[in-house]
C-alpha cells in the first residue's frame, strides 16, 4: 500500500533529518571551544589590598642597606688590596733603593766595611719590612673587624626579614578574607565599566571596625566612587589579626584598589 | 552520540522537567517531521493521480472502460478515483434496478460522491491537525521548560552569598535549550500546515468541481437515454 511506504520512508527521512540538524549543532558548538561554560565559582572582581605598609618599605631599606653594605665592603676591600699593594711597592722600592745603595757601597767602600755595612743595611731593611709589616697587620685587623660587625648587622637584618616574612603570610589570609568581603559587598552600579578603578584608604581600629574610608584616586565616576566606598562601609568590620605589632604594621590603614574585570563593557 | 559535548553536557545536567520537556518536544519534532513528509508524498500522489484521472476522464474513453480499469488495478484508488467509482457504481446499480426516476438517482449518486468526497478530504487532512497542534504549542512547553529551568537556576542563586553572573549562566542557558528545540519543532510544523492546509483545499475544490461536472454527466445521460 502506497501508504505505509510513504510512512517508512517519511520516518526514515524525519530521523535523518533530525540527526543532520543535532549533528551539526553540535559540531559547531564543539568548535566554538572558547563559548564560555564558567564554573560556578569564580569571579572575577578585583579588590586587591595595595598595601602601602611600613613592612614592605622595611624590606626595601633592609635590601638597600644590605646592599649598600656589601658595596662598602667591597670598596674597603678595594681600597685594601690597593694599599697592600702600594705598601708592597715600596717596601720593594725601598728594597731596591737599598741593593742599589748597598751595592754602591760595596763597590765604594772597601771590602773591610762591606760586611758590617751590610749588616746595618739588613737591619734598617728589616726594620722598615718590620714597620710596614705591622701597619699592614693593623689595616687588616680593623678591616676584620668592621667585616665582622657588618656581618652581625646583616644576620640581626636577615633575622628580622626572615620573621617579618611569616607575618606577611599570616597577614596574606587576613587579607584574602578582607578582600572577598568586599568583593561581596560590593555592587557595582551600572554605569561601571571595564578597566575603572579608584583606590580608597581605609583605617581600622584594632578590633577591625572601619573608621574612615577615603577615596585617594577616584575613578572619574561619582556612583563607581560611591560603591566602592559602599561596598567598604557595608562590611563594617573586618576580622583583623590579634597581634597589636600586626595589626599596626598592616591593618592600621591600608589602601585597596577596586576595579571590576569580569563587565561585558 | 559524542559525549565530550558541551550542549549535551547542557542537555545531560538540566533538571529532570527540562529533560522531560525537551524530550517531549524532541518527539513532537520527531512525530511532525514524519508526518510533513508523509503528507508530502501523499498529497503530492493524490495531486498527480488527480491530474491523470481528469486527462483520462475527459478523453473520451468510456466510462464503464475507466471504471473496471480502476477496480482492476493493483494498487488502491485514491482522490478523483474513488470519488468517481462511487458515484459510477451507485448510477449503474440504480440504473439496473429501474427503482428510482432520474431525479432520485441523480439525488442517490450526488450523495454517494459527497459521502467520497468527504472520506477523501478526511483522508487528506490526517496529521494535519497535530502540525497545528505542534506549532502552536510546542513554543509554550518549551517555555514552560525554559522559566522552570530559570526558576530554579534563580533558586540556586539565593543560597549563594557570591551574586554573580556565572552562578546562574549555566542554568538559564541549559533552560534555554527548551526553548529552542520548542522553536526548532514549532518552526517547520507551522509552516508546513499551512501549505498543506491550502494543498488539502486545493485537491478540494478539484474534488468539488469534478463532483458537478460527472453530476452533469450523468444527468445528461439519464436524459438521453430516455
Amino acid at each position: 500500500m502506497n501508504l505505509t511506504g510513504y510512512s517508512i520512508l517519511s520516518v526514515f527521512l524525519a530521523v535523518a533529518i533530525h540527526a543532520v540538524i543535532v549533528g551539526l549543532l553540535l559540531t559547531n558548538w564543539q568548535s566554538e571551544e572558547h563559548f564560555p561554560v564558567t564554573p560556578a565559582e569564580k569571579f572575577y572582581i578585583d579588590a586587591s589590598v595595595v598595601k602601602q605598609n611600613p613592612h614592605t618599605v622595611k624590606k626595601e631599606n633592609t635590601a638597600k642597606i644590605k646592599r649598600q653594605a656589601q658595596a662598602r665592603r667591597q670598596k674597603e676591600k678595594k681600597a685594601a688590596q690597593q694599599r697592600a699593594r702600594l705598601a708592597q711597592e715600596a717596601l720593594d722600592k725601598q728594597a731596591a733603593l737599598d741593593k742599589q745603595k748597598a751595592e754602591e757601597a760595596q763597590r765604594k767602600q772597601a771590602a773591610i766595611e762591606q760586611s758590617r755595612l751590610e749588616q746595618l743595611l739588613e737591619q734598617q731593611r728589616r726594620e722598615i719590612a718590620e714597620s710596614e709589616q705591622q701597619a699592614a697587620d693593623e689595616l687588616a685587623e680593623a678591616d676584620r673587624a668592621r667585616l665582622e660587625q657588618e656581618i652581625a648587622l646583616a644576620v640581626i637584618e636577615e633575622q628580622d626579614y626572615r620573621r617579618a616574612v611569616t607575618d606577611d603570610e599570616k597577614a596574606q589570609a587576613y587579607v584574602a578574607q578582607i578582600q572577598r568581603e568586599m568583593i561581596q559587598n560590593w555592587s557595582r552600579p551600572p554605569s561601571a565599566r571595564n578597566g575603572m578603578q579608584a583606590i580608597v584608604r581605609v583605617r581600622l581600629v584594632p578590633t577591625g571596625e572601619v573608621v574612615s574610608v577615603d577615596v585617594e584616586e577616584s575613578s572619574g565616576n561619582d556612583a563607581f566612587d560611591r560603591s566602592v566606598v559602599q561596598a567598604v562601609q557595608k562590611s563594617g568590620r573586618f576580622l583583623v589579626p590579634a597581634d597589636s605589632r600586626q595589626f599596626e604594621r598592616n591593618f592600621r590603614s591600608f589602601t585597596v584598589l577596586f576595579r571590576p574585570e569580569d563587565l561585558r563593557l | 552520540m559524542n559525549e565530550q559535548l558541551s550542549i549535551l553536557d547542557l542537555v545531560l545536567n538540566a533538571s529532570l522537567v527540562v529533560q522531560l520537556v525537551m524530550g517531549l518536544l524532541l518527539l513532537a519534532s520527531m512525530v511532525s517531521w514524519v508526518v510533513i513528509f508523509q503528507r508530502g508524498f501523499t498529497l503530492a500522489t493524490v495531486r498527480r493521480e488527480a491530474i491523470e484521472f481528469e486527462n483520462e476522464f475527459w478523453s473520451g474513453k468510456d466510462l464503464r472502460k475507466i471504471y473496471l480499469e480502476i477496480e482492476s488495478a493493483e494498487r488502491e484508488p485514491i482522490g478523483l478515483e474513488n470519488i468517481f467509482v462511487a458515484g459510477f457504481k451507485e448510477f449503474t446499480r440504480l440504473r439496473q434496478q429501474k427503482a428510482a426516476d432520474h431525479d432520485q438517482t441523480m439525488q442517490y449518486v450526488g450523495r454517494a460522491m459527497r459521502v467520497a468526497m468527504s472520506r477523501e478530504e478526511e483522508r487528506l487532512e490526517t496529521g494535519l491537525p497535530f502540525l497545528a497542534t505542534v506549532g502552536s504549542t510546542s513554543p509554550y512547553v518549551g517555555l514552560f521548560g525554559t522559566v522552570w529551568g530559570i526558576m530554579n537556576s534563580f533558586r540556586g542563586l539565593a543560597t549563594v552569598n557570591q551574586a554573580s553572573l556565572s552562578v546562574v549562566a549555566p542554568g538559564i542557558s541549559e533552560a534555554l535549550v527548551a526553548t529552542a528545540i520548542g522553536l526548532f519543532a514549532a518552526i517547520p510544523a507551522v509552516i508546513a500546515y499551512n501549505r498543506y492546509a491550502a494543498l488539502v483545499e486545493v485537491s478540494v475544490n478539484r474534488f468539488d468541481a469534478f463532483t458537478d461536472e460527472f453530476s452533469g454527466l450523468l444527468y445528461r445521460a439519464l436524459h438521453n437515454q430516455k
